[in-house]
């Protein structure tokens, strides 16, 4: 027994060294964002500031615009989210039931588009949602996060889809229930976990997506945190660190919120693709 | 492979199933992605059109002396942090489940507050890592380190360095995804397997070796391809913590490839870049597949 | 959902309440006003996170709609991405979707003018104004044609601080610079810091050493000159500058990770640098991050030349233009530059006017250090209305990394710096 309670001690030990690794940052970001202007430019020379304030987390919560910018975030993420799973679930399902000839040739095609980094196509992108008629429309942004959260979500879906035993389904086929039947009524109740893992990772990859909001939306009622973030970059004249960090900080707890909330969900439905595979 | 849904599972046509999602694709993605490959043959520029066909900006792009070094420090940085974070999350999730599996409390809490730098905001990751970094007398790192009888390092200042410095606030940000992908595969292995090697008498790391890391194998494959990906886009992190320097020291193509679009106007080079990118990401993709092409048959 | 969202949200916030119901977030003016001016600005004045600065600006901009009942004027707000937000603007204008009025980085003002996209504001200005402007700043927003282009509404320099208990006397030439930058080692301290990282402020305070020698980046077609002919010599003589500071110890190897002007208010708050290249806005911060004793100690001066009689100084600060093709929208544009921003704008956020005739207007002007803001501009040079600038500026921070950190010799990368600009100047 003493060799586990060895075995103990050592894991703690390697989990505080790098609990540190992951929480220094943070802890400087908490002290940024207590911190009065005159004490940001001390930067690194003072940690604790003498004169802490919570007057950055009220400057940014009393702005009503910050708010809209939050709500424009977890908007278009689930959004964007949701149709990279509503797209994903046929795909998967085909990939997991069906043995067709190219089924790794789609795969493969799919972590290709994995590939294309929004920053690669920007700039034919903004032509082409202006050819559309969607530049300014949230519409756009959610079809390109869906179409970039899509391919993991594929990956996903169908890791989780071939945890299904296929016996079930056949049991509703012989009662003579449609393919879309069965994986509406069997399968994706199933794949719950799955599914919400797919989401959710998706969503949270989302979040921090700067560069096709920026372009594609020129309102900054519509922009997302992840855009709007940048007004409290700082000025020629100013700096506004302080209030960069309590934003920052603030945009970060809806999502650790979710994770937070729904971490159990997502482990379980990765493990339970993960036993299959 | 006809179409018909009453055919028994594994014989109906998947063209349908795939519709939805194909659709999406050539709706919204197709079009940019053909026009990348237009303009890598143009003259355009952000300002101007294209008037031209030529391989002008091809030339220009392979011509450029310092294209073998901003590749070569892209290589650099991808190979170790893909090494890094496969390492890194691979420790954690292990060291997460055996705390589990013990009952040691605090477990969640950790995880949680991995997932939480990966949500942190590309510009706050570049400004908290500036602060830690900071060689002047008072910075961090250097004060703590100082406080042992080490350093002072040069995180920033030093090229060789400060790529190192890069890596390690990557690291920060990315070990979260390999853990969740490593931290399910190993939750996922069979605990009898572990209950037999124990009753042989085999070590922890006897038992590593013949299950844990076999098992993971196709884990960790898939993690590698997700995680080079993402990666080798990897620039605003980069750019708000050294900018590329000093020198080129620490510019990756994404960034090489962002100055060029945004800075120089030059968007026909910019596109012959971001070909450039997505054939290194296809080469990665298959040199893993490759080396792993035993795994991939279980 | 979004809208009501919006409007509950701006309803319920008290700093839009009362009085200033002319100005909503994304409006200035009454909704049903029959004509519309979009302007693009900035976040640091009308969308300030300051209470104050807010509520100053909308003030302005009241008292400017009243007086226009038949306008309003949407506003958008830019990020602080310069770079980005440049390219977004002219892909916007491009695609006809450009804001009408827009506020332009002065550092872009040539890749604007050269696309053909600005509009004269010729009907608002009048020739004793335009001629009332610093030299650099008239250049820089007319054509050949003597039209006005944008309004450059407020500037900045680079100036040297030293704190005086180290260093009593204001350096006047390098060689001063480095002799005291060396004592203050002796006392411990950080000799010089300057800009040294990756980043625009680098190069562009490093070409003050340049300049002074009266050294050219472009010559009048726009075309790269600065390794040629005597200019290369003198960009070398000022790299040489930067390199015996760095080799002698006098300015420590760290410069080359200082990306930031903050980096050098933390290291005088701290009390460990004896002087530094900064802007002249730091002066008011360090005066509300200092305690008052230590405040006293800081002095600014004129940046050292190679000899005490060549000197220059990098100039940057934003400007105003019309987008629009419409002339009452031109004209409309630059009453907003001419009554809101160049004047009562300038005054309230301390910022440097671009004219004489505004600095006796307003009291705000009356500190000392304005004294030496005024005169040092009188040696004040832009960065060149060239296309070729963005790269011979990526190029300069480049050869000043590398040759700073040990990688290269000045002459190898001059070379390198050269050619690199020279094949992205054959690409325009």
């Amino acid at each position: 027994m003493s060799a586990a309670r060895t075995a103990d001690i050592l894991t703690y030990v390697a989990l505080i060294a790098l609990g540190v690794f992951f929480a220094v940052p943070f802890a400087w970001l908490i002290s940024l964002a207590l911190r009065t202007p005159a004490e940001v430019y001390l930067g690194a020379a003072r940690f604790i500031p003498s004169e802490p304030t919570l007057a950055n987390f009220a400057t940014i919560l009393s702005d009503p615009a910050f708010l809209i910018y939050l709500w424009n975030g977890l908007k278009l993420s689930a959004a964007g989210g949701g149709l990279a799973v509503a797209l994903a679930i046929p795909a998967a399902y085909a990939c997991s039931r069906i043995d067709f000839r190219g089924r790794g040739a789609v795969m493969v095609s799919l972590l290709a588009v994995q590939m294309i980094s929004p920053l690669v196509i920007l700039v034919p992108l903004y032509r082409w949602m202006n050819a559309l008629d969607l530049l300014n429309r949230d519409i756009s942004v959610i079809a390109i996060y869906g179409a970039l959260g899509m391919p993991l979500a594929v990956w996903l879906l169908k890791v989780a889809f071939d945890a299904i035993p296929r016996e079930l389904e056949e049991a509703a086929e012989i009662d003579g229930a449609s393919r879309v039947d069965i994986l509406m009524r069997i399968t994706l109740p199933l794949a719950r976990p799955g599914i919400a893992s797919a989401f959710i990772l998706a969503m949270v990859m989302n979040w921090s997506q700067f560069l096709i909001p920026f372009v594609l939306l020129e309102r900054d009622a519509d922009w997302p945190i992840s855009v709007a973030i940048f007004n409290f970059a700082g000025s020629v004249s100013a700096s506004t660190t302080q209030l960069l960090a309590a934003a920052c900080l603030v945009a970060v707890l809806p999502a650790v919120t979710i994770f937070v909330l729904l971490q159990r969900m997502i482990v379980s439905a990765l493990i339970a693709g993960a036993v299959k595979g | 492979m006809t179409a018909t849904s009453e055919r028994a599972p594994g014989q109906v046509h998947p063209a349908p199933w795939l519709v939805p999602a194909v659709l999406v694709l050539a709706a919204f993605y197709a079009v940019p992605v053909f026009d990348v490959a237009r303009l890598a043959f143009s003259d355009a520029s952000l300002v101007d059109p294209a008037t031209e066909v030529s391989t002008a900006a091809f030339r220009a792009v392979l011509s450029n002396p310092a294209l073998p070094g901003v590749v070569a420090t892209t290589l650099l940085f991808v190979v170790v942090n893909v090494v890094a974070l496969q390492i890194l999350g691979l420790a954690i999730a292990l060291l997460i489940a055996r705390g589990e599996r013990r009952e040691l409390p605090g477990m969640a809490a950790f995880r949680t507050l991995v997932l939480a730098a990966w949500v942190v905001p590309g510009i706050a990751n570049g400004l908290i890592w500036q602060i830690l970094f900071d060689e002047a007398p008072y910075g961090t790192l250097n004060s703590i380190l100082g406080g042992l009888g080490l350093g002072p390092v040069a995180w920033l200042s030093d090229p060789q360095m400060a790529l190192v410095s890069a890596v390690i606030a990557n690291l920060w940000q990315g070990t979260a995804f390999s853990m969740i992908v490593l931290y399910a595969a190993r939750r996922g292995i069979d605990p009898t397997l572990y209950e037999v090697a124990a009753l042989d008498g085999a070590g922890p790391w006897r038992t590593f070796r013949a299950i844990t890391l076999p098992l993971l194998r196709r884990a960790i494959a898939v993690n590698t391809v997700l995680v080079s990906v993402q990666t080798l886009n990897t620039f605003d992190s980069i750019l708000a913590l050294t900018g590329g320097g000093p020198g080129r020291a620490t510019e990756v193509l994404a960034l090489f490839t962002f100055n060029t679009v945004f800075y120089n106007l030059d968007l026909a080079a910019g596109c012959v870049l971001a070909l450039l990118l997505f054939a290194l990401g296809m080469a990665f993709t298959l040199l893993i597949g490759w080396l792993n092409r035993g795994a991939s048959e279980t | 959902m979004k809208l009501n969202l919006l409007a509950i949200a701006i309803a319920a916030s008290p700093t839009v309440l009362g009085a200033q119901d002319l100005v909503t977030r994304n409006r200035v003016g009454l909704p049903d006003a029959p004509n519309t001016l979009t302007f693009r600005l900035t976040a640091y004045d009308l969308y300030s996170t300051d209470q104050d600065t807010k509520a100053a600006f909308e003030e302005l901009f009241s008292e400017f709609i009243e007086a226009r009942p038949d306008w309003k004027i949407e506003t958008q707000l830019q990020t602080g991405n310069i770079g980005q937000e440049q390219a977004r603007l002219l892909q916007q204008v491009r695609a006809g979707r450009g804001p009408d009025c827009a506020m332009i980085d002065s550092s872009q003002l040539a890749v604007f003018k050269n696309a053909g996209v600005l509009q004269p504001m010729n009907a608002v200005f009048s020739e004793e104004e335009v001629a009332d402007l610093f030299p650099y700043v008239r250049d820089a927003i007319t054509d050949e044609g003597g039209n006005v282009l944008a309004w450059w509404w407020f500037t900045d320099l680079r100036v040297l601080y030293r704190d005086t208990s180290v260093v009593p006397d204001a350096p006047q030439t390098w060689d001063e610079v480095q002799v005291a930058a060396e004592a203050a080692v002796e006392e411990g301290k950080e000799g010089i810091l300057f800009n040294g990282g990756r980043w625009e402020g680098t190069a562009f305070d490093w070409l003050a050493n340049y300049w002074a020698q009266g050294g050219t980046l472009v010559d009048e077609n726009g075309a790269p000159v600065f390794a040629e002919g005597e200019n290369r010599q003198k960009f070398l003589d000022a790299v040489a500058y930067y390199q015996r500071l760095v080799e002698a110890g006098a300015a420590p190897q760290r410069v080359t990770s200082i990306t930031d002007y903050d980096a050098f208010n933390a290291a005088a708050a701290a009390g460990t640098a004896a002087m530094f290249v900064g802007g002249n806005w730091q002066y008011g911060q360090l005066r509300n991050t200092l305690p008052e004793e230590d405040f006293a100690d800081w002095a600014v001066s004129e940046l050292p030349g190679p000899t005490a009689d060549q000197r220059a100084t990098g100039t940057g600060g934003w400007s105003i233009a019309a987008l629009s093709d419409d002339p009452e929208k031109a004209e409309l544009c630059g009453e907003i530059v001419k009554e809101i921003y160049a004047g009562p704008g300038n005054a309230y956020q301390g910022l440097l006017p671009t004219s004489e005739a505004i600095y006796e207007r307003y009291d705000a002007y009356d500190g000392p250090e304005f004294e030496l803001f005024a005169e040092a501009l009188q040696n004040g040079v832009a960065r060149p209305g060239a296309e070729i600038y963005p790269e011979i500026s990526n190029q300069i921070q480049i050869l000043i990394g590398d040759v700073l950190s040990g990688s290269a010799s000045p002459e190898e990368a001059l070379e390198a710096a050269a050619s690199a600009v020279q094949a992205a100047y054959e690409r325009q």
